[in-house]
């Protein structure tokens, strides 16, 4: 076991983690942030994406020894308050959800993808999001979600 | 008990490798290694993370050559500029591995060092308990040959073709000192053993293209256009001299290359020498038949795009 400092959230966390384990496992096991959530837990999926830095990775193959001195955020750090982020309120109001299980990866992909390319066409978002499975929206939705976010944030 | 290393330097990586004698392994993104330990495939104690190293290089491109550090991302190799217009051939290969999210983790040594997959290995500690496992686990078998000597695991990195093709050599660190080997040399045509030409302890650090080609094709085959690993990945060049570089993945256990001047090639010969040379067994999702005949259609199609 290792005792680390984690950002999270803009949050300083200390917490007594096992040295092989994920960040995803810490997130949710040790910090009860569940919002991001465990699904094929190898890699295929995407539901577990956070950000690292800036930067979207997988959580569940991020060994939480690696986030320290970087600042994480998940799905309960992307809305202020009761106001969500676009890309949220885009996947709401366009049905871009069913089961949510996929969502908190999607929202986590979707806001670094966007901030890359701020002028996606819809064959962009598809190729953006291909890390990220729906078994449930066959996707147009989500797709449609994420172009209109794009077209809120340029304003 | 896990260990997680840290290491800052090549020297300190090495050094904790020789603490930890067969019981570690080297991370670069990690995202082929953990699948590895989550199937309970890999054990080893001790991780050496290979990110925190100070001592390499990024990336340098230009007309004439090409220097990468291992530990660049695919995703900074498929959005350099400077690679995408002299080595456009590489900045696709890298753009066909895995997503986008993964490669902005996974990196270009683990790439060229990623594990050999096979249907009925990569699997869950459950699915092969129930199946029984094989030769490269701890069976005395393999399940897809029913051969008891050799495991046909196949080499599915993507960027291992192109800069086979791109005539790229590696520069290697281990206990024994630095050395400088030709790409194409660390694998070995074994599926348990595949990097057996390789120090146990060597880490990449660099990979080196001489020359820029004159032309090049690649192409990769797979269930999906995302995610998937490769069915068959086929990446060429010809230089200024007119010689050809052929090399294909996917359908063996290390990469094949063939290489002769155009002056002396059909396309028959080459299919002919793909088809010899690539040990493919049905250890794939996609069907063998269907898979042998796919290299004599890109064979095909690359001689007649040239
Ligand atoms: C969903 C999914 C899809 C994928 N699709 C593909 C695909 O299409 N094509 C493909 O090729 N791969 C694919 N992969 C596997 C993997 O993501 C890539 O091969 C990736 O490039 C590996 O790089 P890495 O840095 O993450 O390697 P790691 O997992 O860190 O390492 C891979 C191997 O190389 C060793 N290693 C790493 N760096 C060095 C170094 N510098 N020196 C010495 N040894 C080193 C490690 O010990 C390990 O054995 C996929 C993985 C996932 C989860
Ligand atoms: S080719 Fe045979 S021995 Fe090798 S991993 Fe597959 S089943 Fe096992």
């Amino acid at each position: 076991m290792e005792k680390v400092q984690l950002n999270v959230n803009g949050f300083p966390q200390v917490v007594l983690v096992g040295s092989h384990e994920t960040i995803l496992e810490t997130l949710r096991n040790r910090l009860n942030l569940t919002g991001t959530k465990q699904c094929c837990d190898e890699g295929t999926c995407g539901s577990c994406t956070v950000l690292m830095d800036g930067k979207p990775v997988l959580g569940c193959l991020t060994p939480t020894v690696r986030c320290v001195g970087k600042e994480i955020v998940t799905i309960e750090g992307v809305s202020s308050g009761d106001n969500l982020h676009p890309v949220q309120k885009q996947l709401v109001q366009n049905g871009g959800m069913q089961c949510g299980f996929c969502t908190p990866g999607v929202v986590m992909t979707a806001i670094p993808y966007l901030k890359e390319n701020p002028d996606p066409s819809i064959d962009d978002i598809k190729e953006g999001l291909s890390g990220n499975l729906c078994r449930c929206t066959g996707y147009k939705k989500i797709i449609e979600a994420v172009k209109n976010a794009a077209e809120e944030l340029n304003g | 008990m896990g260990h997680y290393f840290r290491p800052t330097t090549i020297k300190e990586a090495l050094s904790l490798a020789s603490d930890w004698p067969g019981n570690y392994k080297y991370f670069g993104g990690g995202t082929d290694l953990q699948i590895y330990r989550k199937q309970k495939l890999l054990n080893n104690e001790a991780i050496i993370d290979l990110s925190e190293l100070d001592d390499t290089c990024s990336i340098k491109a230009d007309e004439n050559s090409m220097k990468l550090g291992a530990f660049v991302t695919l995703d900074e190799i498929t959005t350099s500029s400077d690679i995408q217009t002299h080595f456009p051939l590489l900045a696709e290969a890298a753009a066909s591995v895995a997503t986008p999210v993964i490669r902005k983790t996974a990196t270009m040594g683990g790439n060229l060092l990623v594990n050999n997959r096979c249907t009925l290995y990569n699997q869950s500690k459950e699915w092969r308990d129930a199946v029984g496992s094989c030769l490269r686990e701890v069976g005395n078998i393999c399940l897809v040959t029913g051969g008891k000597d050799k495991c046909f695991s196949r080499n599915v990195s993507d960027t291992a073709p192109a800069l086979i093709a791109l005539n790229a050599v590696v520069i290697i660190h281990s206990q024994d000192g630095k050395k400088e080997i030709p790409l194409q040399d660390i694998y070995a045509r074994d599926g348990i053993k595949f990097h057996d030409h390789l120090d146990e302890d060597a880490i990449v650090s660099e990979i080196r293209v001489p020359t820029k080609p004159a032309s090049w094709w690649f192409k990769k085959l797979r269930l999906r256009k995302t995610l998937d690993f490769t069915s068959l990945t086929v990446a060429a060049t010809v230089d200024s001299a007119g010689i050809a570089r052929v090399c294909l993945n996917g359908v063996s256990m290390s990469p094949v290359l063939i290489e002769e001047s155009l002056k002396k090639l059909t396309v028959e010969t080459v299919i002919k020498k793909a088809r010899k040379n690539c040990k493919t067994v049905d250890n794939d999702l996609m069907p063998l038949k269907y898979r042998r005949e796919m290299i004599n259609v890109y064979l095909n199609e690359w001689w007649k795009s040239k």
